[in-house]
């Protein structure tokens, strides 16, 4: 994407290039103000809600209010070590999150890539039509804030508002979608429902990418419209692939709106369902800031190492493939 | 260039909003003469009437009130991020097994020494005792809620079930009832609201969840006592005689005003809830005393009652002490209370009885005697019970496992076990001597 932007403002830099000595550092000045302006509103927005808070969290997750004994006799707030971080690490329910979190990825993962590629694969082979349509229509959920969404789907899941599961009712079956078990399947298809559309919208636009002879080539040798989807144009977009996976695995680890709204609607989602919702309730229901700070700095680090990890798992495989 | 500029400036903007935001709400000190203002934030019902009653007759100290959304609402996530943000108000109410939470993050003042024996004298002693740790006092209690039992009276009668007065006999009517009428149960075991319950019943049996001795929290959620009543109620639950839902849910009212479910154990306020809520109830209902384990020693556990704070913030300490006793003791405040609606809290200040009994209106209770119950049964409330430092966390933890227990995974004790594993990471992190017992 960077490289369209730089070269429509080749011929300018050597437009500029061309006259005398000072003309051109007057020039490169420019250049230098212009590069300064436009890296500005990003590096302060990058500092001010980026690297500000993760400092204040690190400062905040070694230092922590202390107590003596029963803790009336007012605390003080210490340097800590790494007490928070013995405290979020023994604590059953934030590592519980991690697993919700997995079961989650288990399901969501695969789904919405399967999903997102078939619309993709199918937009992409002219089967379906109205093609503009279609595509619309599918990315609109995604317009949809998530808060908004969740709530649209809270209302078809919650039992004696729902007219879905009065359908059902009608035809003498019980259906709970906030059950014990039921509850993950209905937190993932809120995902699904919002995020299906863009993920398909990105491969599309690399399946857009595609070298037709490439397609031309396939059909000659005989492969059908599946099998050329299968064999040839799903490999060579899998760059795409890696990355929707990685987004819906960083998506996965923040999961917070749409459980935090179900928490509101049924016990089977405790309000430390996920690392985030752990978070939350360690600030603002336990007033514990220090356990917050620390199971946030845990949470940011095992995003950053899981991103890190799948990009090179997915780079060795491209160079392997190559 | 210009545009950079301007950026620049909007993010200032921004800023300072965000600084101003911060900063909003300061408290502002009327100088010298005139009446001294505080600020009193409340969830309960009829506190409005309360300081008005109060600004009618007093000059020097004129109150301001705010009604908060309850406590799991946000009322409690407010008053912890005001007194964080240092302009909490000079006055707040919380809840009993709230408060030793609120007490070590310091937003409560000490005001043991500010407390004229005058006042002290006049609040029953285990409702002080639930405000004060060692020996310092933190809140004045307002309502103590001895549990009892309300149940349809014609009900039982119809179906010739004796009410019962041991929790042996309880399971007894239970089963009585259930084979009378398949759809009918004796009471509901609650998911949501449910930990309050299970703390009540423990705290009747014997139960220290929270022990206090030698300046360390001992913490046991499944000690003797509670395993007993835990063992208890999984049976009910296992056997189909209790209703499990949610407590003040819309399933759990309809279901009392069909009769479908013909009892409800909880504190003494519940009496005035239930008349406000189930109007169509009335004559129906009546209120009897909380089975017992052993009729020939008789205990009980509370649920529900709220207290008053003065704020460390406070500004003017010694006039919200003064005016949280006025509401506390006097029955001024009280009938102002009662002139806002019906209202069954129980009064922390035994000489008030007579006021509330006064001011109730037991037509609904066919004109029983409810507050000569009450009064009997406050005399029974088990002394040595103590809350934990992170209730709000506690609480919730133990509904989720109570939730799940009654969709049939786990057990009630297990809930209860999960919910001390929940909190004791919490309480370490604080810095808190703690262990488990």
């Amino acid at each position: 994407m960077s490289t369209v932007t730089s070269s429509t403002r080749a011929p300018t830099s050597s437009a500029a290039a061309a006259p005398a000595k000072p003309l051109r550092k007057a020039g490169q000045r420019q250049q230098k103000l212009a590069a300064f302006t436009l890296l500005a509103p990003f590096t302060v927005l990058l500092v001010a809600v980026f690297l500000v808070p993760v400092g204040y969290a690190i400062g905040l997750s070694f230092f922590s209010e202390d107590h003596d004994g029963l803790g009336f006799g007012g605390g003080e707030t210490v340097f800590t070590g790494l007490r928070s971080y013995l405290a979020v690490l023994s604590d059953p329910s934030f590592v519980s999150g991690f697993g919700a979190i997995l079961l989650y990825c288990v399901i969501f993962v695969p789904a919405v890539v399967v999903g997102a590629l078939a619309l993709a694969l199918l937009l992409d082979s002219g089967l379906m039509r109205l093609r503009r349509t279609a595509q619309m229509l599918l990315y609109l959920p995604h317009a949809v804030p998530g808060v908004i969404a969740a709530v649209i789907w809270l209302y078809l899941y919650t039992p004696g508002l729902s007219p879905v599961i009065k359908l059902f009712a009608q035809a003498d079956i019980t259906i709970d979608f906030l059950g014990l078990h039921t509850v993950l399947p209905s937190i993932v298809n809120i995902a699904l429902w919002s995020g299906l559309g863009y993920n398909m919208v990105i491969f599309y636009a690399a399946l857009q990418a595609l070298p037709r002879e490439v397609i031309e080539a396939a059909r000659i040798d005989g492969a059908g419209g599946f099998r050329t989807a299968l064999m040839v144009k799903v490999p060579i977009i899998r760059g795409s692939v890696v990355m929707v996976c990685m987004f819906a695995l960083i998506g996965a680890l923040q999961l917070f709106t749409e459980p935090m709204l179900m928490n509101q609607a049924t016990p089977m989602v405790n309000s430390r369902f996920t690392p985030n919702m752990y978070i939350f309730d360690a600030a603002f229901r336990r007033n514990n800031y220090g356990l917050a700070s620390a199971a946030s700095v845990i949470l940011l680090v095992v995003t950053c190492a899981l991103s890190y990890a799948v990009t090179r798992w997915a780079g060795r495989r491209e160079r392997s493939a190559r | 260039m210009r545009w950079t500029g301007r950026a620049g400036a909007a993010l200032l903007t921004i800023f300072a909003m965000l600084l101003a935001g911060c900063s909003a709400g300061d408290s502002s000190d009327t100088a010298g003469s005139g009446p001294v203002h505080i600020t009193f934030w409340s969830a309960l019902r009829g506190s409005q009437e309360v300081v008005d009653e109060y600004n009618r007759t007093h000059t020097k100290i004129k109150v301001d009130f705010e009604q908060v959304p309850s406590g799991d609402q946000g009322g409690w996530a407010k008053l912890s991020n005001a007194a964080r943000a240092g302009n909490a108000p000079d006055v707040a109410t919380i809840e009993y097994p709230q408060l030793p939470g609120y007490a070590i993050d310091g937003v409560p003042r000490d005001i043991t020494k500010m407390l004229p024996d005058s006042v002290r004298r006049k609040i029953m002693p285990q409702a002080m005792d639930l405000t004060t740790f060692e020996g310092r006092t933190y809140a004045l209690p307002v309502d103590i809620e001895p549990m009892v039992f309300l149940y349809r009276k014609d009900l039982f009668t119809k179906h010739g079930i004796p009410v019962p007065k041991t929790w042996a006999e309880f399971e007894s009517s239970a089963r009585k009832l259930k084979k009378a009428d398949p759809r009918s149960r004796i009471a509901s075991l609650f998911t949501t609201g449910g930990t309050l319950h299970m703390a009540g019943y423990s705290w009747q049996a014997g139960a220290r969840w929270y022990d206090t001795t030698g300046e360390t929290w001992r913490v046991s959620m499944d000690d003797a006592p509670t395993r007993k009543v835990a063992t208890y109620w999984q049976r009910l639950l296992d056997d189909d005689l209790v209703r499990v839902e949610p407590s003040s849910s819309q399933q759990w009212r309809a279901h009392l005003q069909s009769g479908e479910t013909a009892g409800w154990l909880a504190g003494a306020w519940a009496a005035g809830s239930m008349m406000a809520s189930t109007p169509g109830g009335k004559g129906k209902w009546a209120i009897a005393p909380f089975p017992q384990w052993d009729l020939k020693k008789p205990s009980l556990g509370t649920q529900g009652g709220s207290t008053f704070m003065v704020t460390k913030d406070s500004n003017h300490p010694k006039e919200a002490l003064e005016f949280i006793s006025w509401m506390v003791t006097s029955p001024d405040a009280l009938k102002a209370k009662l002139s806002s609606g019906i209202s069954s809290a129980y009064p922390t200040v035994p000489e008030l009885v007579p006021v509330a009994r006064k001011e109730m209106d037991t037509s609904y209770y066919s004109g029983q005697d409810i507050f000569s119950l009450f009064e009997k049964e406050a005399k029974l409330i088990n002394p040595r019970w103590k809350w934990g430092p992170r209730m709000v966390s506690t609480i919730s933890s133990g509904d989720d496992g109570l939730a799940r227990a009654g969709a049939g995974s786990g057990s009630i004790l297990d809930a209860l076990r999960e919910a001390q594993r929940k909190t004791m990471p919490d309480l370490k992190s604080l810095g808190l001597s703690v262990t488990e017992r």
